[in-house]
């Protein structure tokens, strides 16, 4: 019996703690205090035990019901306390208004378009460097082996400061200055910020961003050159996405390639904006030139190397179907906050 | 270069459609642009011509034969090898300086400039028209017809690649020409009519009596053949590439001649080109060849010899090309071919080629004929070290992550700008940042310096958004500037980073009150303040700043561990006006170096605390003055706060002369004491807070507004 007993009490006390308002706390006393309830069917039975328990059993009895009605009260008074929960049905908004909140900032395209090739290249172990912008004469052209007085120059299209010292037209003016740094293996990328004296159109522009890349140690082949790019390529494009190797010239490579990929807007199908080719020319590449690997003391019969320079603007154009480069350096918020 | 196809295959068995040789061509390394259809003036048939794209390095493939063999080392089809020859051109007669032969005499005192100078004189030729057939090619090929002896010379310069003069022999004084540099002060008159001053760096062919050509580049209007002329001296010489360029760049004149001379052309080709102009000159203007050919040639010009190692050449590009294969390509190239013994092929180029002197030139011409698309892809091993951004760029990309979630758009903006642009920004001259690198050839007024700030870019920018009648705009740049540095040519290039907002920073007003809805000085210095936090970087202390730019009451200087980091503020109501901004603009333009240096990207784990802080309010009456600005009063609460004062933030900051009295500012804290290991007890907390009292009286003077 006072086992029962002190289960019943358990089991008020936990139902009273439970009580989420005052008419479930009601149900409570009804059900365990009520005239009806489970301690008074529970005190019924006092009368078939024997005489001589009854005044432990009739003393707990008291107990618990002292500690019930306590509970209870003191449940009540909570639920008293609590501010009354209003009937929020009739309280509401046009949720169809816009949200206010501060606008977030927006990546440029073309700085994400460097950030994602970086991240390629980081993939395929390059590191990443950095150079000055405005360069002095033998890092540009002599130290790329550009023969002096040479047409190849002209297509640089250079700004001048002095007679020395001038902006740079191409990153590759980084891969001497790296490699004066280093010992082989040196397997870098530079992406930055280049400048030629070209009239400013819808595709040109005085101010462009390349990405150069380096590699030069033992064994380094020109079929590992195809291989990268490739690589590179279809990480950036997909697996429907090649790149191409053409005969070049450029002073500071020997073999030299244009490279070009697989037209990303017909798919290489053949279009307006790849000249119906099915290639878009991206940049150039080749096997370092050993004059430039022994003019910063590397013997260039054990060491090869290969280098690639890709301008930036045209890939993030086509990306995001920009159709005017000079929207790049507007500072325009409508194109801006679009990205 | 125009190549009509009929005209190329006179040199070239070879049946593809011109599209397909375009590609080949292409492919190897001589790009054609287009395939264009020629239609002659006469009407007849169309005629598909190449255009194409020579690269520098390659002058022997300016010419229809020259094109022709690289297309037949390409394809292996077979090469008609042209080969003319005279008697008069057989046995020239020769001298190593000067040759008086008849009439005629040649000499050289620049050999440098002039290596080797061929003539023949043809007389009783009779200017005229040339035949239509040879009119026809001229215009294919993109020239104009003049008549038939200046035509023939033109014709044997498309077709053999040597740019030929023709001078009327009369008008020549004493039939006597020198090939000598320009004195100081002589003139010419070339054939576009335009008088030339020449400089002692220009090469010039004279005569007796002064110049009467500028080598290489034009011929002069004093001696060149007209209707009446009856005898021509035809001069087929080879002048030094970097000499014509000179001359050509500084007179802002290229010609076909000085195109092709710049780019090299083969030493040995000037007697075969008169063998051929002298043959296709009597065929159409009659005249026969006066005596021999006169060759004054200063030096042997004799074809180099380059050792192969067919392993090298496999090892470089990744191939498997037997050597046999190797030889066979560079036959069809015209290189003659020893195989010395296993393992070395000895090689003889041609003079036409000065580009292939080492064995790697010899490996790309290999790998050029074997095909680019033939070679494989293979991906290089052997990782040094895993490729990891360094700890700066990973700063960086986690100050643009800050920046654009503070609301601010990214830009970019040209490196160059104006002088102009600095005085819009308001700087006096002799301010340090108008001390700028100017570039020597700027290609228009508004980008002439190099810029020391990013200001002017980022005002434009508001400029250029306002004229849009974009109002909110919210922009930041990451970039360099270029400081000229003493002793150093090069400028250092540090990093800045600037923003700039006005308008609102939020996606929709609507019902904000509207001292809420727009930024203001507090605004840019919260970003600022966010940037640094985000970067971990400590020891941050502001002070009023004077800025030519700035308003001078809502400026602040950034110091980073007691460094100038930078400018905040609002922009002057001078520089609004310059940059027609109607509504208030705020920037600032920060050394980006100097917080990339102090940043701390791995922050430390301070344990979460366990108890409730127990909460005070103080508010001080101070003068209204920079010497007790907040800053100082925090400091000095901090100071008497002792190690349990946990926070101390503003929450009132007013002035009202009714209420304080005129000249004095109310500034009202809310403070967190915490203990980390127990509760604070209220008398603890209540001793803290009259030694916070007790020193703001002491040290600012403060009248204390103690509240609880």
């Amino acid at each position: 019996m006072l086992e029962q007993l002190q289960q019943l009490a358990d089991e008020a006390l936990a139902a009273i703690a439970q009580a989420e308002d005052e008419k479930q706390l009601e149900q409570v006393r009804v059900k365990y205090l009520g005239r009806k309830g489970l301690l008074r069917q529970l005190q019924q039975g006092i009368k078939d035990i024997p005489a001589e328990q009854r005044p432990a059993v009739g003393k707990k009895f008291n107990e618990v019901s002292a500690q019930l009605k306590e509970a209870f009260a003191g449940r009540q008074e909570e639920l008293a306390a609590r501010p009354a929960v209003e009937d929020a049905s009739a309280d509401r908004v046009d949720v169809t208004l816009p949200g206010r909140t501060l606008r977030i900032g927006k990546q440029h395209p073309l700085l994400a378009t460097l950030e994602r090739m970086t991240e390629i290249f980081i993939g395929l172990g390059f590191s990443v460097v950095e150079g000055p912008e405005v360069e002095n004469y033998y890092y540009s052209f002599e130290a790329l082996n550009y023969p002096p007085d040479h047409p190849a120059m002209d297509e640089q299209m250079t700004f001048y400061i002095s007679n020395n010292v001038l902006l740079r037209s191409q990153t590759s003016t980084v891969q001497v200055r790296a490699m004066e740094r280093m010992q082989p293996p040196v397997r870098i990328i530079v992406p930055g910020r280049c400048f030629r004296r070209d009239n400013v159109d819808a595709t040109h522009c005085h101010t462009f961003y390349q990405l150069e890349g380096l590699l030069v140690d033992e064994g380094v082949t020109f079929a590992d050159l195809k291989g990268t790019l490739e690589a590179f390529a279809t990480a950036m494009y997909g697996e429907q996405c090649h790149m191409r190797f053409r005969p070049d010239f450029f002073p500071f490579t020997e073999p030299s390639a244009e490279i070009a990929l697989t037209c990303i807007l017909c798919g290489g199908k053949g279009c307006r904006v790849c000249s119906h080719t099915g290639w878009l020319e991206v940049g150039g590449s080749g096997m370092v030139d050993p004059n430039v690997l022994e003019g910063v003391g590397y013997d260039s019969e054990r060491y090869t190397g290969f280098a690639f320079g890709m301008g930036i603007e045209r890939l993030a154009m086509l990306m995001h179907g920009i159709d005017d480069i000079r929207l790049f350096y507007s500072g325009d918020m409508r194109f801006l906050e679009q990205f | 270069m125009r190549i009509p196809c009929d005209w190329l295959k006179e040199y070239i068995e070879i049946d593809l459609p011109a599209e397909e040789i375009g590609r080949v061509l292409t492919m190897g390394g001589l790009e054609v642009e287009q395939v264009v259809e020629h239609r002659d003036e006469a009407g007849g048939a169309a005629e598909p011509v190449l255009v194409t794209s020579v690269t520098s390095n390659r002058g022997d493939l300016l010419s229809v034969v020259g094109t022709a063999r690289h297309l037949s080392a390409l394809t292996g089809r077979c090469l008609r090898a042209p080969s003319y020859s005279s008697p008069a051109t057989e046995s020239p007669v020769t001298a190593d300086r000067r040759v008086e032969l008849g009439p005629v005499t040649v000499e050289i005192i620049d050999a440098e400039g002039c290596p080797r100078y061929c003539a023949l004189l043809i007389e009783g030729i009779q200017v005229g028209p040339s035949p239509q057939w040879m009119q026809a090619r001229l215009e294919a090929a993109g020239l104009r017809a003049i008549n038939n002896v200046v035509d023939c010379t033109n014709y044997v310069m498309l077709e053999l690649g040597q740019p030929l003069h023709a001078f009327d022999f009369h008008l020549l004084a004493d039939g006597h020409v020198i090939v000598r540099k320009a004195r100081a002060g002589e003139t010419l008159t070339t054939l576009d009519g335009i008088d030339r001053r020449l400089t002692p760096d220009d090469l010039l062919i004279c005569d007796p009596g002064g110049p009467i050509a500028l080598a290489g580049v034009m011929g002069g209007a004093s001696t060149e053949i007209h209707a009446g002329s009856t005898a021509v001296l035809l001069e087929a010489a080879h002048f030094h590439p970097a000499t014509v360029r000179k001359t050509s760049l500084r007179l802002g004149l290229s010609t076909e001649a000085s195109y092709r001379f710049e780019r090299h052309v083969d030493p040995n080709l000037p007697l075969v080109a008169l063998a051929r102009v002298a043959e296709l000159i009597i065929q159409t203007a009659g005249g026969q060849i006066k005596g021999q050919a006169i060759d004054v040639k200063t030096r042997a010009f004799s074809p180099r010899t380059v050792t192969l190692r067919p392993a090298r050449c496999n090892a470089l590009l990744g191939t498997d090309i037997a050597p046999r294969q190797m030889s066979d390509y560079l036959k069809r190239l015209g290189f003659e071919v020893r195989r010395a013994n296993e393992d070395l092929v000895q090689v003889t180029v041609p003079t036409a080629r000065p580009d292939v002197q080492r064995e790697v030139d010899l490996i790309e011409e290999i790998a050029v004929i074997h095909g680019y698309d033939n070679i494989p892809l293979t991906i290089p091993g052997k990782l040094a070290a895993s490729a990891v951004l360094t700890v700066e760029q990973r700063t960086e990309r986690r100050a643009r992550h800050i920046l654009r979630a503070c609301g601010l758009n990214e830009t970019i903006s040209f490196s160059m700008i104006s002088p102009r642009d600095l005085q819009k920004l308001g700087l006096p001259p002799g301010h340090p940042q108008t001390n700028c690198l100017s570039l020597a050839n700027p290609m228009s007024e508004e980008y002439t310096v190099m810029r020391t700030t990013l200001l002017p870019s980022l005002l434009a920018a508001a400029q250029h958004n306002i004229n849009q009648r974009v109002t909110e705009i919210a922009l930041y740049e990451i970039n360099r500037v270029y400081l000229p540095q003493e002793g150093s040519e090069l400028p250092s290039e540090p990093k800045r980073v600037a923003g700039l907002v006005t308008g609102s920073p939020f996606t929709a007003r609507w019902n904000m009150p509207r001292s809420a809805e727009l930024v203001d000085f507090f605004w840019i210095k919260g970003i600022v303040e966010q940037l640094c936090e985000g970067l971990g970087i400590q020891e941050l202390a502001w002070a009023r700043a004077n800025h030519p730019a700035f308003h001078p009451g809502r400026c602040a200087r950034l110091l980073v561990s007691g460094r100038d980091a930078g400018v905040v503020g609002e922009m002057s109501p001078e520089v609004q006006q310059n940059f027609d901004l109607p509504e208030k603009v705020y920037a600032f333009e920060l050394d980006f170096d100097l917080l990339i240096e102090k940043a701390n990207l791995t922050n430390v784990y301070k344990p979460l605390p366990r108890l409730p802080a127990a909460l005070r309010d103080v508010a001080v009456i101070v003068p209204d003055t920079d010497e007790f600005s907040a800053a100082r009063v925090m400091e000095t609460i901090k100071a008497a706060g002792g190690e349990y004062l946990a926070a101390v933030e503003p929450f009132d900051v007013f002035t009202d002369p009714k209420r304080i009295g005129p000249g004095r500012r109310s500034l009202a804290f809310s403070l967190q004491f915490r203990a980390p290991d127990r509760a604070l007890t209220s008398e603890e907390v209540e001793a803290m807070m009259e030694a916070i009292y007790a020193r703001l009286e002491k040290e600012l003077g403060a009248e204390v507004r103690k509240t609880q």
